[in-house]
């Protein structure tokens, strides 16, 4: 596991950390301890059912932990009062269903989190087009979701979870639901725009070829990490 | 984009449903309109109509029906030596069915009377005298019966001669049969009845001395009460019962009207859940969900109550021209009713979205985001 210089350089600190379902019935986490760097690009591996979603929820704050800690930069992450703003602010999600809004365009898509932050509605435009451009779809502005190729899709969603600047993004299997050469063009799109935007990315899959690009692999079961270790040579 | 986007957007994805929605607050709407606008109209008419006869005081006994109930005309003699009492006229005012027309004013008024000095002759004449059989016909009721100077008109048993037609300045008052108080009593067997008194007071009478000339005249005349002639109507039981059933027939109505909204809102937020969470995970504020939810159904309140406002006013209008109804009320539709009808329509819309909005506020963000 790297070692950081100082505590404010852990973007997340996990320590017993524990997610059930269902009163109990599920046990999704079963104690999760791990630690993860600013700017480090980790891939969380493991068979269907492992908890890797849930893992990954938990960072995202869309639910609570049922047990131990997780702090963001230093502070607990469950005793934040501001979650929505954490979510709008500090991370970028993405998802395996890319979860567009159906009934709003590729460039409306991509400026509804930017109703959390203060540009007026022509700077939401503006940066909306930006990031539609970074992610090669300036000529699909204006088509609806149900227009656009799976991977199109998921490009539209890739400039929405970077739209207020997040310093995290969160990849839950975002090339799983796509043919293996849109596959690889996502994930060369993610690639290049965490080398242009040093966020830290930590990317959920089960297919080990995109894992092995990743700097560090965490690979969990049943609930637990385990395996944790870096990559010596990443691809 | 701005937020409004996103509540225009909420409602146009199911425009049927969206649609029917607003129908059905326009209903209710279109019923509060209709309703309470043609008992409010009721009023209004009477008090002009009371006006446009010049008198100050009304005495006269609003029972349960829709007519006062007749008395001695002996009452006058009892009232005329008041102080302030400046002229009196008896009448015997009746709702009959006269000829085609199924409901109409039958205004018998004391010969020479001042209530006979208002009216503004369009053609023909007055009556010669007390004792000729004649009726003058108010314009709208020689339009609804069909009548010109010359004709005879069938009164109960009797045939009359229409020698005028007359304006009488008032809706109630064109809508009117006027002819002589002895002749009226003769056909209806009311002999030496009368069922009100219209009272003008001297000139500078202050409307203390007005109450207290009220008081005064109701203490002598056990049979009848005396009313300021604007407060005359709102005495009458009839019209508070009509005023009540049509508020709480409108209240049901608008009842319907939110359990539509709420079920659409509802239809809205469970289908929209995924999209909620979607939201949510991207950063909204659980308040910015919820002011959405209350903003769309506000919406829907809106769009239903301008469109309820259209239907009622339209259907009323259309109403009052119906022979049956004509020429007894005008509806009373001012502005400031029909703002506060779609007012109405507009909470409507954000009480009923209170509760989905709740519900949506409560989603967890992880809920359906599975895969
Ligand atoms: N909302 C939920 N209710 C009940 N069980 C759940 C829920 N979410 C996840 N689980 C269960 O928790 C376990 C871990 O799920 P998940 O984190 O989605 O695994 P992975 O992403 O590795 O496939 C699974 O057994 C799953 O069925
Ligand atoms: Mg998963």
């Amino acid at each position: 596991m790297p070692i950081p210089n100082g505590d404010s350089d852990w973007v997340f600190e996990a320590s017993g950390l524990k997610k059930e379902h269902d009163d109990g019935r599920v046990q999704a986490l079963r104690g999760v301890d791990f630690r993860i760097q600013q700017g480090e690009f980790v891939a969380i591996v493991g068979p269907s059912g492992s908890g890797k979603s849930t893992l990954l929820q938990m960072l995202g704050a869309l639910d609570h932990p049922s047990a131990g800690t997780l702090t963001y930069r230093g502070a607990s992450l469950v005793e934040r009062a501001d979650l929505a703003s954490y979510r709008a602010h500090e991370i970028g999600f993405i998802f395996q269903a890319f979860h567009l809004l159906p009934t709003f365009t590729a460039l409306e898509n991509v400026q509804i989190p930017m109703f959390e932050t203060h540009r007026s509605v022509s700077e939401r435009e503006h940066r909306a087009i930006e990031l539609l451009k970074a992610v090669g779809l300036e000529t699909r502005q204006h088509h609806f979701p149900a227009k656009l190729s799976g991977g199109e899709r998921q490009r539209v969603a890739i400039a929405r979870s970077l739209a207020n600047g997040a310093s995290v993004l969160l990849a839950d299997e975002p090339t799983g639901n796509l043919d293996s050469e849109s596959a690889a063009l996502i994930l060369d799109l993610i690639v290049r725009l965490r080398r242009e935007q040093h966020f830290t990315l930590i990317l959920v899959t089960h297919d080990l070829g995109i894992a092995r690009q990743a700097a560090r692999i965490i690979e969990m079961k049943d609930g637990r990490i385990v395996s944790d270790a870096l990559n010596k040579e990443p691809t | 984009m701005t937020f409004f986007t996103f509540v225009t957007r909420g409602l146009t994805r199911r425009p049927v449903r969206t649609g029917l929605t607003i129908v059905g607050i326009a209903i209710g709407i279109a019923a509060v309109v209709g309703l309470v606008g043609i008992s409010r109209g009721f009023e209004t008419s009477w008090q002009t109509g009371m006006k446009s006869r010049g008198t100050d005081i009304v005495v006269s006994n609003m029972g349960r029906g829709l007519t006062p109930k007749p008395f001695s005309a002996t009452v006058v003699e009892r009232i005329t030596p008041l102080p302030h009492v400046a002229e009196t006229c008896a009448l015997l005012v009746d709702l009959i069915s006269v000829e085609k027309a199924d409901m109409m004013i039958v205004s018998a008024r004391q010969w020479g009377g001042f209530s006979w000095k208002n009216l503004k002759i369009v053609s023909g004449r007055l009556p010669n005298d007390a004792a000729e059989r004649a009726v003058v016909l108010g314009k709208t009721a020689a339009e609804v019966l069909g009548k010109k100077v010359g004709d005879t008109l069938q009164l109960e048993t009797e045939e009359l001669a229409v020698v005028g037609i007359v304006d009488g300045g008032a809706v109630v008052e064109d809508g009117s049969v006027i002819l002589s108080l002895p002749l009226l009593q003769e056909i209806t067997g009311n002999q030496g009845k009368i069922n009100i008194v219209d009272l003008r007071v001297t000139p500078r009478t202050t409307k203390e001395e007005l109450t207290r000339l009220c008081a005064q005249i109701t203490g002598l005349v056990p049979e009848a009460r005396a009313v300021i002639a604007g407060d005359h109507i709102r005495d009458s039981q009839a019209y508070r019962m009509i005023s009540a059933m049509s508020w709480g027939t409108s209240l049901l109505a608008v009842l319907v009207g939110v359990l539509g909204v709420m079920n659409t809102m509802l239809m809205t937020v469970f289908e929209r859940t995924q999209e909620i969470c979607v939201l949510l995970a991207i950063g909204w504020k659980r308040s910015r969900i919820v002011r959405m939810v209350l903003w769309e159904s506000a919406l829907l309140g809106f769009l239903g109550g301008v469109g309820g406002v259209l239907i009622g006013v339209v259907g009323v209008q259309l109403l009052v021209t119906t022979p049956a109804i004509r020429g007894l009320l005008e509806p009373e539709l001012n502005p400031q009713f029909l703002v506060m009808a779609v007012a109405i329509a507009v909470v409507v819309g954000v009480v009923s979205g209170v509760y989905p909005a709740w519900r949506s506020s409560r989603l967890t963000p992880s809920h359906a985001l599975h895969g």
